[in-house]
């Protein structure tokens, strides 16, 4: 599985508002198909993701399996001070996959 | 004494196409066909309906007067050959075959009176229609890529003027410059299309621009001979062509043709030169009369492509779905043999005969490396099936002679088909 | 989109039906016949949400494509009017999708820290729909907008071709 990807500014002017970016590769398998013998294939799909800039959460989203396969969300949060933000991805089987982005705030 | 034209038919099989004597059929056919659109179908099928039966009257309407094939257009597209060489006229279908070919733009139907209208201001009465009119670009399905967008970043997927333009902007790049080519999603015209003009960009820029780089946005993540165009990518361009699929965000989204920026969701590219393939739908006359449903692409009976939706309109080539057909020239002449000699006997009142239809798409990987993919299709239970061990792909592992034999293959294919359809 | 009187989400179900009565429905693989989604099943899952508040079809924006060949991954973005201030901000995004086998396909929440209420995904749609958003303001006002969107099947199911 690779590294989720995020975009994120290296820098910003305190107070500015910025875009982030992520991008995740999971099936997020709904539950509702059938594999080639007709059995129903199980649900597997990430249901929660957060953005925690500097220990507190800026961000939270609640997937259900209308969410498309390898996930794209861009969402924006105020850059207020220097330091990291973490992503958190954790799906069905309880798989947490994450990754950081450190920011410089001026 | 001479062979009774059944007598002879009898001697060359049941082959359910067309009789080589252009004579006079024993059975007088009155019948009007008129065919919208001169390319691989509309013009494969006005002349194979005139070799049926020369007592037919067609008439072949086609806005252009030379038809610029897209097949081999990838070729002019990185000076392996002129326009010229890819450009074909309708001199032998009209003197040779009797067609009446008018040059004009169908823009509207009347299924129930059996008309066509025309934008010199004229009206076609038919007996059967054939539509063949091709793709049309859907513009806005990648957000601000329109008409005016494509002067800056073409597409060159309709063949003639965007193929110059897009090779003018090729040879003025500089060396070093990114070229980024989007594949969109599925269907689309020529399925491989989008591999081959990668591969052979590659090529030109590895050969004069060494040090440019191709970046190749695809919305999909799967694509026809996958393994073998990618195999062949590490072999010959590594480094230099990188494919981006749908997962990673290669869908592109959005271009700004001022700004001369390419989106996808995740990222933003200033290439030198951006090749934009759209999403594409059948084109307007296809749609027209609700022949598609509203969905874009048009159904028919699998038999006589007759359109699942008017009687008496029969639709062939890009613009039906004609699963598991590809949208491809090869497809769209074999469909048009097929669709000729149902009309012929439709027109008689004959049984139709037992269609075979088949496909190969070659697709060359570098000047010298071809790669191909054929299959062949009979109709069960009313749907086109591929018959069972008839699909095959070229092998992974074939050696340089092969893969030299198969680009000489594809070059002797173009010849063959142009000359069945246009000459 | 008429809005409606306090306690009556019934104007979503109506337009719903009207929707499914006039559409040609396609269905895609992934989800069979049996799972569709009901209007009473929407109406609940949004009433679970805002309870008995009436949306206003203002300050808020979604936006689809009209047309999506296949329903797999369609791009979304919705975005609410406000300064995302402590005295005007967007407490909750929710993406109902009535033409699903489930009625909701995500809830984003934002607060001050966001500093803009805009979303941009891709959501999987089973069929031709209307899409509707919500927003839940920090002062308990809630704001809607709707989206239709015609799926057509991506036929293309050329398995050796696409492949």
């Amino acid at each position: 599985m690779t590294k989720p990807r995020v975009r994120v500014p290296r820098t910003a002017r305190k107070g500015e508002v910025m875009e982030i970016k992520t991008l995740i590769s999971h099936p997020m398998e709904t539950g509702y198909r059938r594999d080639v013998q007709g059995r129903l294939m199980p649900r597997h799909i990430i249901h929660t993701f957060t953005c925690t800039y500097n220990g507190e959460q800026v961000f939270r989203a609640d997937w259900h399996p209308a969410v498309a396969a390898n996930p794209y969300l861009a969402f924006y949060t105020v850059a207020t001070e220097s330091g990291s933000l973490r992503f958190e991805w954790i799906d069905d089987t309880g798989t947490v996959y994450t990754t950081e982005a450190e920011i410089t705030v001026v | 004494m001479a062979l009774t034209r059944r007598q002879l038919l009898g001697l060359v099989g049941s082959v359910p196409l067309t009789v080589v004597y252009g004579r006079r059929a024993w059975t007088q056919t009155a019948g009007r066909v008129v065919v919208v659109g001169g390319g691989f179908g509309g013009a494969t099928c006005a002349k194979y309906l005139r070799r049926a039966d020369a007592t037919l009257d067609v008439t072949l309407v086609e806005p252009y007067h030379q038809f610029v094939t897209c097949p081999f257009s990838n070729a002019v597209l990185v000076g392996l050959r002129d326009l010229a060489s890819v450009t074909h006229g309708y001199d032998a279908l009209r003197q040779r075959y009797g067609v009446r070919v008018v040059h004009a733009t169908a823009t509207a139907l009347d299924p129930t009176a059996r008309r066509v209208t025309l934008d010199n201001g004229s009206t076609l009465a038919y007996d059967r229609l054939v539509l063949a009119p091709g793709i049309e670009l859907q513009w806005g399905a990648i957000e601000s890529y329109d008409a005016a967008a494509s002067e800056v970043f073409p597409h060159a997927w309709l063949a003639g003027p965007q193929t110059l333009l897009l090779r003018y902007q090729l040879e003025a790049m500089e060396d070093g410059g990114l070229v980024v080519i989007s594949a969109p999603d599925n269907p689309y015209r020529c399925p491989p299309g989008p591999y081959e003009r990668a591969s052979l960009i590659a090529h030109y820029l590895k050969t004069h621009k060494p040090r440019s780089k191709l970046l190749l946005l695809d919305a999909k993540d799967t694509f026809t001979k996958q393994e073998l165009f990618r195999t062949a990518w590490q072999r010959l361009y590594p480094g230099l062509l990188e494919w981006v699929p749908g997962s990673q965000s290669g869908r592109v989204v959005r271009v700004n043709a001022s700004a001369g920026t390419v989106s996808t969701a995740f990222e933003e590219y200033k290439p030198a030169v951006a090749n934009i393939i759209p999403p594409q739908r059948a084109a307007a006359i296809a749609r027209a009369a609700g022949l598609d449903d509203g969905r874009g692409w048009c159904r028919v009976q699998a038999r006589t492509f007759e359109s699942t939706v008017h009687a008496g309109i029969h639709l062939i080539g890009d613009a039906i779905i004609a699963s598991p057909m590809p949208k491809s020239a090869f497809s769209a002449n074999t469909q048009a043999k097929v669709c000729a000699a149902a009309l012929v006997a439709l027109l008689r009142g004959a049984q139709v005969p037992e269609p075979v239809l088949m496909n190969t798409c070659y697709s060359l990987v570098a000047p010298d490396y071809g790669i191909s993919i054929a299959g062949v299709y009979r109709v069960v239970d009313d749907n086109i099936t591929a018959v069972a061990g008839s699909e095959g792909v070229s092998p992974l592992d074939a050696p340089d002679e092969i893969r030299s034999l198969e680009a000489a293959y594809a070059r002797s294919w173009y010849s063959n088909i142009t000359a069945d359809v246009f000459a | 989109m008429k809005s409606s009187t306090p306690r009556d989400v019934s104007w979503l179900s109506r337009r719903t039906l009207l929707r499914r009565l006039g559409t040609t429905s396609v269905l895609v693989a992934l989800w069979p016949a049996s799972a569709w989604t009901t209007p009473e099943a929407v109406q609940q899952a949004i009433r679970q949400r805002i309870g008995d508040r009436t949306p206003q079809p203002d300050g808020m924006t979604l936006r689809l494509p009209p047309i999506a060949e296949t329903g797999n991954a369609v791009p979304l973005t919705v975005a609410v009017d406000s300064a995302m201030t402590p005295d005007d901000h967007v407490l909750r995004i929710h993406v109902f999708v009535e033409g699903n086998p489930e009625p909701v396909a995500a809830t984003y929440h934002l607060g001050v820290r966001a500093g803009k209420a805009e979303i941009s995904t891709q959501i999987r749609l089973a069929r031709s729909q209307t899409v509707l958003a919500l927003a839940e303001m920090h002062d308990g006002a809630v704001r809607s907008a709707t989206a239709d969107i015609v799926v057509t099947l991506g036929a293309c199911v050329e398995e050796i071709w696409s492949n």
